[in-house]
């Protein structure tokens, strides 16, 4: 039986994590992900799961061990954040290139200088070029349901690349909310049995992982990493379809909350939609045409699913949390990318909020809405790019 | 017939994963000469140096026929399809070192 639990994104992941029962764990604790590591090696020592759990002494080495564990033969997944996932960088590339399905959850922090612990997404944002498929996530429940999905599609045939399990630090990582956790056997029975490729372990069938490639052979297998990455957007449909038919929740590759005839749009990814959906609840009682566009996938980004969904839409403003110095935020390239195809292209701007956790609030939200309103009256965007909520404007 | 043939992407196994083992020698490193050793049976000495120092284990090697001498293998050649023409050979050559004849020539590929 499926359970109502009040639960802190973090234990919802460890959770989640349990019933998957993947083979190896090589974890090392950063904040705000620790909770998740903590859980889950709490679950080894209590023999809820028959996981080896390999405690390791950088994030380096914990995806390292993860890309060793993968050749192996075995399911594996891990956690981290910011500067964590930084350490990794080296082995995130190697683990996409060598098409290993490995799980990572990252709670999304800012990454220094100055030191910050707090929400942004400049950690997953700037790993977005090393072939992670990337779910981004805008509650627990659905940082839970990504989770539980995401072997699924990692391990797909045609698709075989690691995913990325994304969602914010603290907001959403240590706050407590009540959601729906699966029953154990319903999962266990969604997920399947690994099926290993190529393992180093099957010694009557040898293989070499991480060969050299010079200028011979290199684009080649660039090439054929990029059809898998177009083909992992069919199967986040599918499993994301099969999701919904077994546990009931529906998820796309992104979301559009209320947009079907709304003229003023913010598209934005993760924890904040949930305070845009309530502005946009309210200003819908005012009978403004407003709505959301939530991006779930971000690698491989829907242009075309986008641009679709934008077609009636005439103004949008794009909230990028994480910088990208000295050109637009990346969230918004991509969607004014998506909508350059279109014959009547609405309006579009980017904001950049809530860097190292600054908040952005409700009447905030409201104001994006008011100079969407502003500039649709003047017919043109005058601040194509600007900060929220910053002192000095 | 050259036995790598390069593939298109379609036909790459996952991530680049080596099915077979021991298929770096398909590999034709060859190709990359822009010198080549020309070795001289007349004036070698079968002290095997050559074959030692080869980083690419380029010289051939057969059985001594006369079963009494103390040189057990003798060089019988050099494998160009392996050979990159790096030219360690002819320098570690002893017979070269003492300058009067050489075993060991090094010429443009071209040639």
């Amino acid at each position: 039986m499926s359970k109502i639990v009040s639960i802190t994104g973090a234990g919802a992941i460890s959770y989640g994590m349990k019933q998957i029962n993947p083979d190896v764990v090589p974890a090392f604790p950063i904040t705000p992900s620790t909770q998740i590591v903590e859980d889950f090696s709490k679950f080894v020592t209590d023999g809820k799961v028959d996981t080896e759990f390999i405690t390791v002494e950088s994030e380096h080495s914990a995806m390292s061990a993860c890309i060793g564990a993968s050749v192996a033969g075995g399911r594996v997944m891990t956690a981290t954040s910011s500067a964590g996932m930084a350490l990794m960088w080296e082995m995130l590339y190697i683990a996409a290139s060598m098409r290993q399905p490995i799980i990572m959850t990252l709670v999304n922090r800012a990454l220094s200088a100055p030191i910050n612990i707090h929400a942004d997404h400049s950690d997953s944002m700037g790993a977005r070029d090393s072939g992670w498929i990337q779910l981004y996530s805008e509650n627990h429940q659905e940082a839970y349901d990504n989770l539980i999905m995401a072997p699924r599609i990692a391990e797909k045939a045609g698709v075989r690349l690691p995913v990325m399990v994304c969602l914010d630090g603290f907001i959403i990582s240590h706050c407590l909310q009540n959601m729906i956790i699966e029953d154990d056997d319903k999962v266990k029975a969604f997920i399947g049995e690994y099926e290993d490729r190529h393992s180093v372990l099957d010694i009557k069938n040898p293989v070499s992982w991480g060969a050299l490639d010079l200028a011979d052979y290199f684009i080649e297998h660039k090439r054929a990493q990029n059809i898998a990455m177009k083909n992992a957007k069919d199967a986040i449909c599918e499993v994301s379809r099969d999701f919904s038919n077994v546990f009931g929740r529906k998820y796309k590759l992104f979301e559009s909350y209320k947009t079907d005839d709304a003229e003023k749009v913010i598209i934005a990814i993760n924890s904040i939609a949930g305070e845009i959906k309530e502005v946009v609840d309210k200003l819908r009682d005012k009978n403004e045409k407003v709505g959301l566009l939530k991006i779930r996938a971000f690698r491989p980004f829907p242009y075309a699913e986008i641009s679709k969904a934008l077609k009636n839409v005439k103004i949008i403003a794009v909230l990028d949390r994480s910088e990208s110095f000295g050109a637009y935020g990346p969230l918004f390239t991509e969607i004014r990318t998506a909508l350059y195809d279109m014959v009547d292209r609405p309006l579009i701007y980017n904001r950049i909020y809530g860097l190292g956790g600054r908040e952005l609030s409700l009447d905030l939200i409201n104001d994006i809405f008011q100079e969407s309103e502003n500039y649709l009256q003047k017919g043109k965007v005058e601040k194509i790019f600007d900060y929220i909520n910053v002192r000095g404007g | 017939m050259d036995k790598y043939e390069l593939k298109p992407w379609q036909d790459l196994a996952l991530g680049g994963v080596i099915t077979q083992g021991g298929n770096s020698a398909d590999y034709n490193t060859g190709s990359w000469r822009t010198y080549k050793p020309l070795w001289d049976k007349k004036h070698c000495i079968n002290c095997l140096t050559c074959w030692v120092f080869c980083p690419e284990d380029a010289f051939f090697l057969t059985d001594n026929l006369k079963k009494e001498s103390k040189i057990k293998k003798k060089i019988s050649g050099i494998n160009y399809y392996h050979c990159k023409g790096c030219g360690l050979c002819a320098k570690e050559c002893p017979v070269n070192k003492k300058g009067k004849v050489f075993a060991i020539k090094i010429v443009k590929e071209s040639k």
